[in-house]
């Protein structure tokens, strides 16, 4: 019986791809394996939807992708951050920051 | 168009067989590490599946991002275009404008092309509606007029029509309604006439096919003004020709053919001769039959009456659409004004794709940092693509609403004949227009701008920093060569307005042969039924001419049977010649004639070359004689004096004695020479109802109505209307008025925006060069020198311009020679104005930039390091 996950909140899968993207290429795999590793525990990740999130963001000019050759040897599509994706991850980790700041200081006033 | 197509398909497939791969490497990794894990592979591929949660809802998913992202980078491209549009609004205002004014001009000229040549007569089955005419086919020319004997033939022995008819009267015909006389247009028809158009009456019925010859079907319109509406009028009777006639039925609404017939008469049995011809023909194919086979049809039929009957020997028939047969004399006027106003869309579009290019190049910088930022090339054309198609958008806006001015504008300005003009406006069909226009504007001002700019080297425009960016030299050139391009289409236009211009010019100076300056002409009809009447009708005339003569201010007054200038065509007859033999019919020369009183050519000024004038002494009972022209004097009597000769005309067995000659005038049509004509006197009982000519000492308005009194006062049942004959020479004009002024002002156009074009060039191309030239001024250029240089540069793209132009000019010239009058398609002035109006325009675009060269500070060189 696998532990209990929540549901991912609208908007952060972004955030997180972006964050993976913020540290190295990778490809939609690659991805999904580090979005299972860090958030085994709590997040719980629909594979499915993450290539809906990597077209969008690439769309959105966030994201610029290429055809490479792959750790196993075959040609995969590779993911990288682009400058505006840089600057979109940075508002967005501001913006989390104040919210998750802000909603910390409504929880911690009644003690 | 297709290959665009094509590229979005080939964009589409590539991005399908992307995803496909994408999912697959995914999918079997998954499954590779699940059995690595030490899982089954059935098993392993049941898991990768369910974590996926289907590929073809992923595929679904992921191909809705590409919509929505389509889309919103729409949404942000135009947000974006509105936002560049405004931070440079004078660049939007002025190209806007430019754009509104071509667009507007082009709709407005398509939806009167539209009405007046494309869509069909407003007749049910209109398409099926012809008319058919006589080829003379010694002469090959055509004409409208058929005899009864012909048409019975035709109608007998065709079976291609549903319905065939005649119909043929005058306009003007002396009426009495409600017991006041005036005029109306009276048609006498077959009895198949209203069949021909499927409409039903508005009130009564249509003409009866038999008996009942004293009845007659009027105009809707006409009821209306008389008796208040349509019903009223059924059951009335009116006067025609002095004859009492019951009102039956009235016409559907809007239905005045020919022309604008008010009543419309059974014909009675008409004349046997095949000779005599004055009838129009028209007629319905039945359905399914086509033009040709209808045609095939009608030209045996018209080889075997040829063959059969000697009066038809030179002939055979021709059909023609109804609808082209009533545009035919418009059908050129309206091509060449659409043709001109394309070329005016073009010149605008090749300007805004000018000053786009200005405004790229001064962009580059942002272009740079965009793609820089990561949009790939055809992420920037879209982007400036978008910005092009929302200021030709809001240029189309504006076009329609000034094509509805234009229209106004172009409907007072129209000949009063041009068909159909009442119809015009602009509908659906000129909104698709306009829309059309609006995308392939787009493209044709923004396509190339664009590209141009997303081919700049990115990291050359960012290493400039600021707006002055590097420019490619590619971008020079191509804005060169839309400068030659406005100035060789601007050339072809002007050219074309210079010819016509010219013609007009011709026309107007043409001596017509006849004054036309203070005469008044004044149409009256004085109905006659027997012999005693006719003689009554001389005695009124004369007395009227009489008083005429003493009212103050006259100069000169007489009367004539025929109204000049087309207004009422004269008969041409044969005339023989005595002590000759009578060539047989076909073969007979031909004069046009006309019947006079005494000093009709002391009113208008025609020169009596010998002989005499006719007088007092000719009247009826004394020796018969004619005056002729010296037009038919040079073709009957070559080599001697025609005068006391005697001449005898197809209408009366009388030989007359030729007393005078005068001069020829261009009494038909100012464009035509004068042609052989034939004078009768009127008061020998020939020629009925007179026009009055009066030539006063000066202009007087109120002198007309003064002459309405003076007839009034002598007889109340006889009306009339006149025109001073300046307005009706003017009228006679109203064609190449049209075409003159309205390509005048196109050409005008085009040449103010290809100024423009050659100005924004230089203006860029000395903005671009202003380090360059502040540093020859610091080694010691003088100020002379640069402007040469920039002068030089303006003057090479001029000077290739006007030649590519008239070179154009002299190719597209044939297609006027039809409308210009004594001018040849190539002649040498109109191509030396329009060379000369460009070239002086271009000077002064040259010039203000060239100049500005003058107030570049040899600092500057310093200064931008």
């Amino acid at each position: 019986m696998p532990p209990f996950r929540f549901p991912i909140p609208q908007g952060t899968l972004d955030m997180l791809i972006l964050q993976i993207l913020s540290l190295e290429p990778a490809h939609g795999y690659g991805i999904a394996q580090r979005l299972e590793q860090v958030s085994r525990e709590a997040v719980q990740v629909n594979q499915g939807s993450l290539y809906p999130a990597l077209h969008r963001l690439e769309q959105r000019g966030w994201l610029k992708a290429e055809w490479r050759e792959s750790e196993t040897g075959r040609e995969a599509k590779f993911y990288s951050l682009t400058r505006a994706g840089r600057n979109q991850l940075a508002i967005e980790k501001e913006s989390w920051n104040r919210l998750t700041a802000a909603v910390g200081l409504i929880f911690n006033e009644g003690q | 168009m297709r290959k665009l197509l094509n590229l979005f398909r080939w964009k589409r497939q590539r991005l399908e067989k992307d995803l496909d791969r994408e999912l697959r490497y995914h999918f079997e990794r998954r499954v590779a590490d699940r059995i690595n894990a030490g899982l089954s592979e059935a098993e392993s591929r049941r898991q990768a599946q369910i974590e996926l949660g289907g590929v073809a809802q992923v595929q679904e998913e992921v191909r809705d991002t590409w919509i929505w992202g389509w889309l919103d980078d729409l949404a942000r491209d135009i947000r974006f275009a509105f936002r560049s549009l405004g931070n440079s609004w004078l660049f939007a205002l002025g190209a806007g404008s430019v754009l509104a004014l071509g667009i507007g001009t082009n709709t407005a000229i398509f939806s009167v092309v539209n009405t007046v040549l494309i869509q069909p007569l407003a007749y049910p089955d209109a398409r099926r509606i012809v008319s058919l005419e006589m080829l003379h086919t010694n002469t090959g020319r055509t004409s409208p007029e058929v005899s009864d004997p012909d048409f019975r033939d035709w109608q007998a022995q065709s079976s291609s029509f549903e319905a065939m008819a005649y119909c043929f009267g005058e306009d003007d015909v002396a009426t009495i309604v409600n017991g006041r006389a005036e005029f109306a247009n009276y048609r006498l028809v077959s009895p198949d006439f209203f069949a021909v158009f499927g409409l039903p009456p508005s009130a009564g019925r249509l003409l009866p096919r038999t008996g009942q010859a004293r009845v007659v079907v009027v105009s809707r319109e006409w009821a209306e003004a008389h008796f208040g509406h349509a019903e009223a009028a059924i059951g009335k009777t009116i006067a025609v020709y002095g004859g009492a006639l019951e009102i039956v039925g009235v016409a559907a609404p809007g239905f005045h053919y020919p022309e604008e017939t008010n009543i419309w008469a059974p014909a009675g049995r008409l004349g046997q001769s095949r000779v005599y011809r004055g009838l129009q023909v028209i007629g319905k194919l039945k359905p399914g039959v086509g033009l040709a086979s209808a045609r095939t049809e009608m030209q045996t039929i018209g080889a075997r009456l040829a063959h059969q009957y000697f009066e038809d020997r030179f002939t055979n028939v021709t059909l023609t659409p109804l609808k082209e047969h009533l545009t035919g004399n418009v059908r050129l006027t309206l091509w060449l004004l659409m043709g001109a106003v394309s070329l005016v869309l073009l010149i605008a579009c090749a300007n805004i794709a000018n000053l786009q290019l200005a405004r790229s190049a001064a962009r580059t910088h942002e272009i740079a940092v965009r793609a820089a930022l990561g949009a790939d090339r055809g992420r920037v054309v879209r982007q400036l693509l978008t910005e092009s198609f929302v200021l030709t958008g809001l240029a189309a806006v504006g076009g329609v609403l000034l094509a509805h001015g234009i229209v106004r504008g172009l409907l007072a300005l129209s000949p009063v004949d041009l068909p159909r003009v009442e119809d015009v406006r602009i509908d659906g069909t000129a909104l698709l227009f306009a829309l059309g226009l609006m995308l392939v504007s787009t493209f044709a001002a923004g396509l190339l701008p664009a590209l141009d700019a997303s081919r700049r080297n990115t990291s050359d425009a960012l290493k400039q920093g600021g707006s002055k960016g590097a420019i490619a030299s590619g971008s020079g050139r191509l804005r060169s060569a839309l400068a030659v391009t406005e100035i060789a289409l601007s050339v072809m236009l002007l050219a074309a307005a210079g010819l016509l211009l010219r013609s007009f010019e011709a026309l107007h100076q043409v001596d017509l042969g006849f004054t036309s300056q203070h005469v008044l002409a004044a149409y009256t009809q004085y109905v006659v039924t027997n012999r005693k009447e006719a003689q009554d009708r001389i005695a009124f005339y004369r007395d009227l001419l009489r008083r005429v003569r003493a009212m103050p201010g006259v100069e000169a007054a007489s009367g004539a049977a025929f109204l000049p200038l087309g207004k009422e065509p004269r008969p041409r007859i044969d005339y023989f010649m005595e002590g000759q033999p009578e060539p047989p019919p076909g073969e007979r020369p031909k004069c046009e004639y006309q019947a006079i009183t005494p000093d009709y050519f002391k009113t208008l000024k025609i020169p009596l070359k010998q002989g005499r004038d006719f007088d007092e002494r000719d009247t009826i009972g004394r020796p018969r004689v004619a005056i002729i022209n010296d037009s038919l004097a040079r073709a009957a009597f070559p080599h001697e004096s025609p005068i006391g000769h005697r001449i005898r005309i197809q209408r009366g067995p009388q030989w007359l004695e030729i007393v005078g000659v005068v001069a020829g005038a261009r009494w038909r049509d100012p464009s035509q020479p004068p042609p052989p004509e034939l004078f009768e006197a009127s008061f020998q009982g020939k020629g009925g109802s007179l026009s009055l000519f009066v030539r006063t000492t000066r202009n007087d308005a109120g002198f007309g109505e003064a002459l309405r009194r003076t007839l009034q006062d002598m007889s109340p049942s006889v009306p009339i209307h006149f025109e001073t004959m300046d307005e009706m020479f003017s009228e006679a004009l109203a064609y190449p008025r049209f075409r003159t002024e309205l390509i005048g002002a196109f050409a005008g156009i085009a040449a103010l925006l290809a100024a423009l074009g050659i100005f924004s060039v230089l203006a860029y191309l000395v903005g671009q060069r202003t380090r360059e030239l502040a540093v020859r001024r610091a080694v010691g250029a003088q100020v002379s020198d640069l402007i040469q240089l920039i002068a030089g540069q303006g003057l090479r793209l001029v000077l290739i311009g006007l030649v590519l132009g008239v070179v154009g000019a002299l190719a597209a010239a044939r297609l006027l020679a039809g409308v210009l009058f004594e001018i040849s398609p190539w002649d040498l002035g109109a191509y030396a104005g329009a060379t000369a109006v460009l070239g002086i325009t271009a000077m002064l675009a040259i010039l203000f930039p060239a100049l500005r060269v003058v107030r570049i500070d040899p600092l500057i060189a310093l200064r931008h390091e």
